[in-house]
């Protein structure tokens, strides 16, 4: 049996994929840090805590396979592939992103990586999702669609509306509930009336699972998984991943939890569990870490140089390609 | 030139451009074994297949951004909403997300995808009647189109469906059992121009859709009075030709704008203001559906409604107060 991409074997090939999603993770990290930094930073939902989620499906995707995510962008955005650089010029809005500053952190795509975008209004890339899936399935290209929304989508009507053509049309689309716990400030429970969010597909037998997102080998495993079924023809999947938001809702919103509580959510730090775990299976050279560390430090320093030298777009852009 | 039903002229459109464009696939309740609520996809399904004719669930706002996705990923879609007054519920996939995709993706992405509508009150009460077409033109990214008879269906359809998009298409209950010609071979309409149905010197009636035929039977009854109504039909509500309004009203000096959605707001708003920009001495007013929902009684539907009379009253009502010095504004 072929092992399916995101779930690596006990091997010298694991090891290097484990180091790769720890880095990646630790990208992700510090580049949204990069990013609070900046002068002017913007109006932005941090990834933070939500790390294993990006890099874990991203790991189980191939190139030709569509993304969709919700605005919460940013870690799906560099996961994958997006070079650091342009994203953080998109998302202070200049010329040199991908978007040419016009989609932000809410909106940006980068179709030719497998990035088919982000999306600002809560659910509202459930539909398209299954769209660009239906594409897929008529053009016969053998693509998965694969499409993140958070807990806040699920209260959502057209997540019902989605989820019944996806069953009734067979689409190649897994949908990826990210839990993290709360729709701005309202928590779950206080939202949503199934007390598990699996249950949401349940009448439309599509096959569920709920997973640790906090753990990004389970993440990728998992993914890899529904996502090998559906391209072998089996339908939609809809998988929830349960993670912890670390930061307030945006960088502008208030914190509404308690200190005690968010103690409790670093516990869940999907870089501290996955350093502490990589560690506890042998990989204790403290010169491994720190090479890694610096590597990445070095790539959002040079992402860093690169969005303060882009270019403002000029005012007339604004008109362009209406 | 062939006499044909509205329905068939969109039909004939639809068929022959699926012909053309092996990637077009239509969506939308009840249009496929049934043939459309107005019979307008009738036969498709059978010529087409299951796979590129789906009927859906009644679920309007997947509909749309299910439309706009498999457009952005290499399709062609056209969704039909089976009333304007439903289209509220894809309004967030359209405006949102189909409208702005080209945008805000710089140019990477685009929604290559026609939203049919069926506008108009016909009996049917205060959600099956509503002429919304207004705040679509308020969208910067959406095309809106509202042909009035089977040839300009034809051909405007049938540019729609080769545009990059998105493109709302708004046809109306009161048309359907309407016939007229198409050309017998292939014609397309360009969007975004108007067409004049009548000429005349002494005002010009300005209207869409269904109320461009109540307009030019308004200009006949005109006629016997001994005035000349020029009478353009938009055919296009965004973009607006300009030119052609522009240089009708040069030469009436007169302007009233008809429709049949409110006018607070609406396409006679605009048209009207449109053109005082451009022609500042022009006088001109407005008429529309009165501040009110539509009725489901005949009685309250046609109090509510312009008809002919209405706009004759309303041009003669222009005329008069142009003559006397007075303020026209409808």
């Amino acid at each position: 049996m072929v092992a399916a991409a995101g779930s690596p074997s006990h091997d010298r090939g694991d090891y290097v994929e484990r180091m790769r999603r720890f880095k990646s993770m630790l990208l992700l990290r510090s580049f949204e840090a990069a990013l609070l930094r900046q002068a002017k930073p913007g109006f932005q939902l941090l990834s933070r805590g939500e790390e294993a989620v990006a890099v874990g499906v991203c790991a189980a995707l191939e190139r030709r396979d569509p993304l969709l995510c919700s605005g919460r962008s940013i870690g799906t955005a560099l996961a994958r592939g997006m070079a650091p650089g342009p994203l953080l010029a998109e998302l202070i809005g200049k010329d040199g992103g991908p978007n040419r500053g016009r989609a932000g952190r809410a909106h940006v795509s980068m179709p030719s990586i497998g990035f088919f975008g982000a999306h600002g209004v809560v659910g509202g890339n459930l539909p398209v999702a299954a769209g660009v899936a239906f594409a897929q399935q008529q053009l016969a290209t053998g693509a998965v669609t694969c499409c993140l929304f958070g807990d806040g989508a699920c209260g959502a009507g057209v997540l019902h509306e989605t989820l019944n053509i996806a069953a009734l049309w067979h689409l190649p689309l897994v949908l990826i509930c990210t839990n993290n716990g709360y729709a701005v400030s309202t928590p779950v429970h206080e939202a949503l009336a199934p007390v598990r969010l699996t249950d949401l597909a349940a009448p439309y037998r599509i096959p569920t699972a709920s997973i640790d997102g906090a753990d990004v080998d389970a993440v990728a495993g998992h993914t890899a998984q529904s996502v090998a079924d559906t391209r072998a023809g089996r339908g939609p999947c809809f998988l929830e991943l349960r993670c912890e938001r670390l930061a307030t809702h945006s960088n502008l919103t208030r914190e509404e939890r308690a200190a005690a509580e968010l103690d409790r959510l670093h516990e869940r730090d999907p870089l501290l569990l996955y350093e502490r775990r990589l560690r506890s299976e042998g990989l204790q050279e403290d010169a491994l870490w720190s090479q890694m560390r610096a590597e990445v430090e070095r790539e959002v320093d040079a992402a860093e140089r690169f969005a303060e030298a882009a270019a403002w777009p000029d005012g007339e852009q604004a008109l362009l390609d209406v | 030139m062939s006499k044909v039903f509205f329905r068939e002229a969109l039909a004939r459109a639809i068929s022959e451009e699926m012909e053309r464009e092996p990637r077009l696939f239509l969506l939308g309740q009840d249009i496929a074994g049934h043939g459309g609520s107005y019979a307008e996809t009738r036969g498709l399904f059978e010529r087409f297949g299951p796979a590129r004719v789906r009927n859906t669930p009644v679920a309007e706002a997947m509909t749309v951004g299910f439309a706009a996705g498999a457009a952005a990923a290499g399709l062609r879609a056209m969704a039909f909403i089976t009333y304007l007054d439903f289209l509220m519920l894809g309004l967030d996939a359209l405006v949102n997300y189909a409208a702005k995709l080209r945008f805000k993706s710089a140019g990477q992405l685009t929604a290559p995808i026609v939203v049919k509508a069926t506008a108009g009150a016909k009996g049917q009460g205060p959600t099956h009647a509503q002429s919304i077409e207004s705040w679509l033109m308020n969208v910067p990214g959406l095309t809106v189109l509202a042909p009035s008879n089977p040839g300009d269906a034809y051909g405007l359809l049938k540019t729609a469906l080769r545009a990059p998009g998105p493109v709302v298409f708004i046809d109306h209950k009161k048309l359907f059992p309407q016939g007229g010609v198409v050309p017998e071979r292939e014609e397309l309409i360009p969007i975004g121009s108007a067409a004049v149905r009548r000429a005349g010197r002494h005002l010009t009636l300005v209207a869409h859709s269904y109320m461009s035929v109540l307009a030019l039977e308004a200009a006949k009854l005109l006629a016997a009075q001994g005035i000349e109504a020029e009478v353009i039909d938009l055919r296009s509500l965004w973009p607006i030709d300009w030119e052609a309004l522009t240089g009708s009203v040069r030469h009436t000096g007169h302007l009233l704008t008809v429709e049949e959605g409110q006018v607070v707001c609406g396409v006679g708003a605009e048209i009207a203001f449109g053109l005082r920009e451009r022609v500042p001495e022009l006088r001109v007013a407005r008429l529309g559906a009165r501040r009110a929902p539509v009725a489901a009684s005949p009685v309250l539907e046609a109090y509510t409604i312009p008809d002919a009379q209405a706009i004759v009253g309303a041009a003669h009502e222009l005329l008069r107060r142009a003559a006397n010095g007075q303020s026209t504004n409808g």
